[in-house]
């Protein structure tokens, strides 16, 4: 019973802990753009997500690797430094982003000037990840960030066509402007596949100690608790296209995501939205902040853990102070955290099989995973979202050129 | 290693994990030293580990700014002192008995003045 409580509160922190700023950012603009016509690609990403969460958890549990790890052993030194580079760069746009999302949501909900929240929000960040211990930082941002649920029933509230939201789950292209609907595509699925999301849920295997008994509560996590949190993305989008589309919105502020809830549901929307906004994407700050340190730790060989303590793993420490500090700096410049957060999806996307292939080869590896090792579903998946994904990192940036980021 | 026990240097050692005996992390294979000429035996005699170990692999912009950014200290971990190797390299004896790991030895008395570390 106790087993499955555990299990039960995994999940849920998966679903709050799998939405950040670029899938709210990216599910309600498509939503304004494209109504409901564009719901087969977040299915498309979750199964993504789903296939690659679920291998690096089962490589984490048996051979204790990590995903840098395992790229720096697959893809050798010099290629694995210009993943690390690439993977970092990415990396600090989006906790950038996310820090940025963070003192947006306080300034909606205070009114306070906008750079003393970045500060404010980045120093309750830094001592929330010092005093907190690994597990319950997962858990208290995973469930406060389920609020977003109130998405869902505003969906509802809105009455869409539900013919209509059905049409959009089966797999189609728009012929009104194909490449503005080819640009969302591209950063729904990097929203929803964002390489940090692998780091961080390899890492934490090993942080939380699993071996190959966890195995059942790896899949659960990322089946049960990615496929749900895909779920909020659904609600996003057809929440943005029933009420942002037909009035023409263009949802360029949080606090207009936000009024997708306030308008069906009133002021308890409107704070529900903002709360759940809040840990959503103060918990993928803490997400990206760890896991541009457990990457540069894993390339480098040096000890990292929130397990070990501080100064169990010195450099580990160090190196998520100085992320958080630069990822400060970059927000406070004054830079839109929106627009960041489209270029870091954006830029992701192009960086993902330097993530992929390595955990795709190693969770293959005899040698390492013997009995565990991929099955011909995991194979089959791996191979096609790989296809998928090279596909999409080489258009990535010519549709982002093309289109003007999405305007046309 | 291998199922038949033969061991890929390449592949199943170099660029791995290092584990003292206490399971401390403490570095990465970044070389492999060995022993012989051509034509005859070889023999690996060491590990090399340390910036001095890996900026000779790179080449190009990287290698420029490793030669910049680091120390050329590379630490020698004789081969008798590998336990076993599995997905990480497992040594026999701690990180600091082979001098392993001192940057963060250097930091942690910083870190640990902090309350709550």
């Amino acid at each position: 019973m106790k087993r499955i409580f555990e299990v039960a509160l995994g999940i849920l922190a998966a679903i709050g802990g799998f939405v950040d700023i670029g899938d709210i950012v990216f599910n309600t603009a498509a939503g304004a753009t494209f109504g409901y016509g564009l719901l087969w690609v977040v299915v498309l990403g979750v199964g993504g997500i789903i296939t690659y969460s679920e291998m690096c958890g089962r490589v984490a549990a048996v051979s204790k690797q990590p995903v840098f790890d395992a790229v720096r052993e697959r893809l050798g030194l010099g290629t694995g430094l210009v993943a690390l580079v690439a993977a970092q760069i990415v990396n600090l746009m989006t906790l950038a982003a996310e820090v940025g999302g963070i003192a947006l949501v306080l300034q909606l909900l205070s009114g306070l000037p906008y750079r003393a929240l970045i500060l404010l929000g980045v120093l309750a960040l830094a001592v929330v990840i010092w005093v907190l211990p690994f597990g319950w930082i997962e858990r208290v941002f995973g469930y406060v960030g389920l609020c977003l649920l109130v998405f869902a029933v505003a969906a509802i509230k809105l009455h869409p066509d539900w013919g209509e939201v059905a049409k959009g789950f089966v797999p189609h292209v728009s012929t009104e402007s194909p490449l503005v609907y080819g640009y969302f595509a591209v950063g729904l699925l990097g929203a929803a596949m964002t390489p940090y999301e692998v780091y961080f849920y390899s890492s934490g295997a090993v942080e939380e100690g699993w071996t190959p008994k966890d195995l059942g509560i790896n899949k659960a996590n990322a089946i049960i608790g990615y496929g749900l949190g895909g779920f909020l993305s659904f609600a996003l989008m057809i929440t943005a296209g029933a009420l942002f589309l037909p009035l023409g919105i263009e949802p360029e502020l949080l606090g207009t995501v936000a009024l997708g809830a306030e308008i069906p549901l009133g002021q308890i929307g409107l704070i529900l939205a903002l709360v759940g906004t809040l840990f959503a994407v103060g918990g993928a700050a803490i997400d990206t902040c760890f896991s541009g340190a457990y990457n540069l730790a894993q390339f480098l060989g040096w000890e990292w853990g929130k397990y070990r303590g501080g100064a169990g793993a010195p450099r580990f420490t160090i190196t998520w102070l100085v992320l958080l500090a630069l990822g400060f700096c970059i927000v406070m410049t004054g830079i839109d955290p929106i627009m960041l957060t489209e270029y870091s999806v954006i830029f992701s996307v192009v960086a993902l099989p330097f993530t992929y292939i390595p955990i795709l080869l190693t969770a293959n590896d005899k040698s390492h995973m013997g009995r565990y090792a991929n099955g011909r579903v995991a194979n089959t998946l791996g191979i096609f979202y790989l296809l998928v994904i090279l596909a999409v990192s080489l258009s990535a940036i010519p549709l982002m050129l093309l289109t003007n980021m999405g305007q046309g | 290693m291998s199922t038949s026990g033969e061991l890929d240097l390449a592949y199943g050692v170099l660029d791995h994990q290092l584990v003292d005996s206490e399971g401390r992390r403490c570095g990465k294979v970044d070389e492999i030293e060995l022993e012989g000429k051509a034509g005859a035996e070889l023999r690996v005699t060491a590990l090399l580990v340390g910036p001095g170990a890996w900026r000779g692999r790179l080449s190009g912009p990287f290698a420029w700014f490793a030669g910049r950014l680091f120390a050329r200290k590379v630490i020698r971990v004789p081969w008798d002192v590998v336990e076993s190797v599995e997905a990480a390299v497992h040594l026999g004896k701690t990180a600091s008995e082979l001098g392993l790991g001192r940057d963060d030895d250097r930091w942690r008395k910083r870190i640990a003045r902090v309350p709550g570390s």
